[in-house]
């Protein structure tokens, strides 16, 4: 029987030969297999064709003869950095997952935690209402946050009139136009991290809690040393999965300002959906490649924070 | 049953957490320790309830609207001239039954395909070893790095040199391969005891028995949750099914609803609102089916 | 985190582009003339036609549909609807897939566009007569000079207006009014009538340009000179600083919440507006019972001429189309008078042939006859493949300018060269 010593064997490190090495080998490559070919007709295969794209001027004007296209090799990015309008996209995306990660985060996490702390009663009422956001249409939420934030009668501002501040034209605003996305997706998305956090929360054993508790170890610290921890896997999925989301965020922008007031809230998902749509086919894979650089070397950093060591 | 106490590994802070023991939760209505949770969380949970809840129960009330109460500045929140004639509409216009069934099987099938697909591969990459292993992971996440809308015309070509425009398979297919589900599972299985697997391999249970009859049930909680995800996320698809279709038969919901519901000029706001809440409801129900995995006890497989 | 750039899969991805790139290269010896359009063979139709139609005419070209096969009963003519929203999307995918139908609609400012992906099978000229259509309609199936589709509806902008307020404020629009007559009859109705604005104009955003062109029009601009985009003109400054002063006036709002335009029109906080034939239909649903009688039509202005924009949708065949022959006689058989007098009737869209107005309700409904006039003096944005994108920045020059943050000069200026950069296109 194996000796259970604190801390578990690290699973790739057992680079000695054992018995059912092979087998194990073997399962590895069975068990891959059928997603393994599924994905890479389905997936990998567009995923190379569109970035060749990127390396040559195709137009929808040339669908019909993909082929018949010149390549202009690194044109396209270098062109990227001088579009203006691409630049303010970068930074309008930036400014998004900044602050709107932690946010979406921080909030998923208080609502994880505070379902997962014995709420008895209506817990499946409360699970479900976190979700709704998540699952109602977007039509409806754009009706109902665009009332919210109506600049006369919205709510928003008729709260702030009450303690004599006179609220600004929210969504019209360049100022204030990208706040009231970022609040409206972290509204809208943390019912998916409630979720995951929920899964995370259930493998932090509550004995670990009880036994710190008997030894007078307060809520708060008890939350910093034993959950935070046990939930770092969970946490690096959450994080990483709201990231790669927010760095191609598009819906909110798209029902609610259409990427205005003056390109403030265009973001660089939306910008290549637009140049898709006049046909700039091999121009938006190249800004699709771009962002997908950035989502890779954002991912990997976020690894390297809170990721275990391989 | 016996509750085990584990030990309690020294777990000092920014080091990997030590796999937790799995045991049976027992019917302690604990939280940090404390008895039932304070009343305050109640009330802020509900608040925060409160404010996410509201869209969604505009949108039910509006479906009672007509349309052109639905259109009117600021939105009112009860219905002035309540109505079914949106989900008259709804049911009569639309030929519901092919479109909820095509919308039924193609979620099914892709949900229940990334839960066995996913799983198989995310506990290959956490817990076998194989060369390449490191490889595949990095290219599954690379791809879920790409902006879907790029690879969304070449898809469309292959699946349309392959004899698949309007067919279930070519619904189905593009999506049984999803990158989300094999990192949520890797994640997930990667915290579970290694010594579940050794010692049930020293009892001589093959690989696939081991998967079968120890992981998947201690992965309730994840599986769960992709679950809902991928039923939610291929439910709702539009895009896709909309280009796939040449005919149709092979509609799904969304596009029927965008059909019926968006025009050039205007659209009928009141049939938009009835049919969302129809097509929210199978969601709803799959979500509340699988959440009480969410905080199903871990079943007991005690190591000691 | 090892990146996909490790030397693998480098490796991977350089092989496959290099052999995608191997087979790449565009022609310069073909030309990118349009083959003559072919002739249509005579005698009925027959076989499968395959028809996408767009939203709520979709769904009634079924019955119309019907009367094509009672007269040609060896065809069968299959319809699928497919939702406005994303058609452009489906349509574009479905020429990239090769899975086209026979024939479709389209919104007349796409076709340019899919006709210079050559998908596009040019309008047989023995078949179909121009002179039947209007001007303007026939003038958005042509790209480089020949016609590769048919109109099939159409539609124009007007001036909305409360004819209740009007009245209260002793002005009234008139046939020949200048746009400087527009401007005092909606200062009139906000200063005599109580109306919060006067009229309301969209201040730039997405598709402004359709509400700001006709006036650049009605002074003589042309959009395009030669093979560049002449923004910067004087009729389109002119234009541009009249449009702009409706917002520095406080005439129009720069801030209208969606959906407040009907809700202000109807109790009377605005008190005219400029839209299509669509709205008819909207004020009726929306405003009530005795509305109707509240708000009427004006003309557009006449400066050197009266333009207005014009759209609506129209009808294309495929090259790769499996029943070309059958498809153009279907098309052909959508665009007679009786025809067209059906689709107003189950769809309520305006018809694109010129004599289906000389009867019935579009010959004496004075809200109707109103677009039918107008309808002859209207033009659409120029038949180039990159319009949809060259609006952006002739979209923001209208913002900036009716902002107050620019001056119509700069703003245009700015446009021109974001437009010629773009160019026309393949």
């Amino acid at each position: 029987m194996a000796s259970l010593t604190a801390g578990g064997a690290a699973p790739s490190t057992r680079r000695r030969s054992r018995p059912g090495r092979r087998r194990e080998l073997v399962a590895g490559y069975l068990f891959a297999l059928p997603f393994l070919a599924l994905f890479v007709v389905f997936t990998v295969g567009p995923v190379l064709a569109s970035f060749g794209m990127s390396f040559t001027d195709l137009r929808s004007s040339d669908v019909r003869n993909p082929l018949a296209v010149e390549a202009v090799g690194l044109k396209h990015y270098t062109d990227l950095f001088a579009d203006e309008t691409f630049r303010q996209a970068a930074f309008n995306t930036a400014y998004f997952v900044v602050i709107g990660v932690p946010l979406t985060m921080g909030l998923a996490l208080a609502v994880a935690v505070g379902l997962n702390s014995g709420i008895t009663r209506f817990k499946a009422f409360f699970r479900v209402g976190y979700y709704l956001p998540v699952v109602t249409s977007i039509v409806a939420v754009a009706v109902v946050w665009r009332f919210l934030l109506e600049p006369d009668s919205g709510l928003v501002n008729t709260m702030l009139g009450y303690a004599g501040i006179d609220g600004p034209s929210w969504l019209n605003s360049p100022t204030w136009a990208m706040p009231s996305m970022i609040v409206m997706a972290a509204w809208r998305n943390m019912g998916y991290l409630v979720v995951i956090f929920l899964a995370g929360l259930q493998l932090v054993p509550k004995e670990m809690h009880e036994a710190a508790a008997i030894d007078g170890a307060g809520a708060w610290n008890r939350f910093r040393h034993i959950t935070l921890p046990m939930l770092r896997p969970t946490l690096l999925f959450g994080a990483v999965i709201t990231m790669i989301g927010y760095l191609q965020f598009f819906e909110e922008p798209f029902v609610m300002t259409q990427g205005g007031p003056l390109d403030k809230t265009l973001s660089v998902a939306y910008y290549t959906y637009n140049q898709f749509g006049f046909g700039n086919y091999s121009y938006a894979a190249a800004m699709a490649y771009v962002l997908f650089v950035v989502i890779a070397l954002v991912t990997a950093v976020q690894f390297r924070v809170l990721g275990r060591r391989d | 049953m016996t509750t085990t106490r584990p030990e309690l590994p020294a777990v000092p802070a920014g080091t990997r957490p030590a796999a937790p023991t799995p045991r049976r939760a027992t019917r302690r209505p604990a939280g940090f320790g404390e008895p039932t949770a304070q009343p305050w969380i109640y009330v802020v949970l509900t608040g925060g309830l409160v404010l996410l809840v509201g869209p969604f129960l505009w949108m039910l009330l509006g479906s009672f609207r007509p349309d052109r109460e639905l259109k009117q500045v600021p939105p009112a929140w009860l219905p002035q001239d309540p109505t079914l004639e949106n989900y008259r509409n709804l049911f009569d216009r639309l030929d519901f039954p092919t479109y909820f069934f095509n919308s039924a099987v193609v979620a099914l099938a892709i949900t229940l395909g990334n839960l066995v697909f996913c799983s198989m591969l995310g506990y290959a990459l956490a817990k076998l070893d194989f060369p390449g292993k490191r490889v595949i992971f990095v290219l599954v996440l690379a791809t879920l790095m790409v902006p879907g809308v790029v690879t969304f015309v070449p898809l469309f070509v292959l699946v349309s040199n392959m004899g698949m425009v309007n067919t279930f398979p070519g619904l189905i297919f593009p999506f049984l391969a999803g990158p989300f589900g094999v990192f949520l599972m890797r994640q997930f299985i990667q915290s579970l005891p290694d010594e579940l697997i050794h010692a049930a391999r020293v009892d001589g249970a093959g690989e696939w028995r081991i998967f079968r009859s120890i992981i998947l049930p201690l992965c309730k909680p994840a599986l769960a949750t992709l679950g809902i995800l991928t039923f939610l996320t291929s439910w709702n698809n539009f895009l896709w099914p909309l280009v796939v279709a040449q005919s149709e038969e092979k509609y799904t919901l969304p596009v029927a609803l965008a059909i019926y519901a968006i025009g050039e000029n205007r659209s009928d706001y009141g049939l938009l609102m009835a049919g969302s809440v129809v097509i929210i409801l199978p969601v709803l129900v799959v979500f509340l089916l699988l959440q009480r995995h969410f905080v199903r006890g871990i079943a007991m497989t005690g190591i000691k | 985190m090892r990146q996909l750039s490790g030397p693998r899969g480098a490796g991977v991805v350089a092989l496959v582009t290099a052999l995608a790139l191997t087979g790449c290269g565009r022609d310069e010896g073909t030309s990118t003339e349009e083959e003559p359009a072919g002739k249509v063979a005579g005698g009925k139709a027959s076989g499968d036609i395959t028809v996408w139609a767009l939203g709520a005419e979709g769904e009634k070209l079924g019955e119309i549909a019907k009367d094509f096969e009672a007269e040609n009963p060896d065809a069968k003519v299959k319809v699928t609807v497919i939702p406005f929203d994303a058609a452009h999307n489906k349509i574009s995918t479905a020429i990239a897939g090769g899975q086209t139908p026979d024939v479709t609609t389209v919104g007349t400012t796409w076709l340019p566009e899919f006709a210079a992906t050559g998908a596009l099978d040019a309008t047989p000229t023995d078949l179909i007569d121009p002179s039947a259509f209007f001007e303007g309609s026939w003038a958005t199936t042509e790209v480089d000079g020949t016609s590769m589709g048919v109109p099939w509806y159409t539609e124009t902008r007007l001036i909305y207006y409360r004819k209740d307020l009007a009245e209260k404020a002793g002005v009234t629009p008139e046939d020949g009014w200048s746009q400087e007559d527009l401007k005092a009859f909606a200062k009139g109705l906000q200063d005599k009538a109580g109306a919060k604005w006067g009229i309301n104009l969209q201040p730039g955003g997405q598709g402004s340009w359709q509400t700001y062109m006709p006036f650049a029009w009605q002074r003589g601009a042309e959009i395009v000179d030669g093979e560049e985009f002449a923004f910067n003109t004087e009729p389109m400054q002119e234009a541009l600083a009249y449009y702009a002063s409706f917002f520095e006036e406080g005439i129009s709002p720069t801030d209208l919440a969606e959906g407040a335009l009907e809700t202000g029109f109807i109790n009377g906080d605005i008190g005219a507006f400029v839209s299509g034939p669509w709205h008819m239909g909207i004020l009726r649903d929306q405003g009530g019972a005795g509305f109707e009688d509240k708000w009427a039509l004006a003309p557009m202005p006449t400066e050197e001429s009266s333009t207005s924009f014009t759209g609506g949708g129209d009808l294309v065949v495929f090259k790769d189309a499996k029943n070309r022959d059958a498809a153009w006689k279907f098309v052909d058989f959508l665009t007679q008078p009786e025809q067209q007098q059906k689709l107003y009737e189950l769809v309520g869209s305006l018809p694109a042939v010129q004599s289906t107005w000389e009867t019935g309700e579009l010959s004496t409904d004075p809200l109707l006859t109103a677009f039918g006039d107008q309808l002859q003096d209207a033009t659409s944005s120029p038949a180039i493949e990159t319009w949809e994108q060259v609006t952006a920045p002739l979209d923001d020059a209208i913002e900036q300018v009716s902002l107050g943050q620019s001056d119509p000069e700069g703003a245009l200026s700015k446009a021109e060269q974001e437009a010629n950069s773009i160019g026309f296109g393949s």
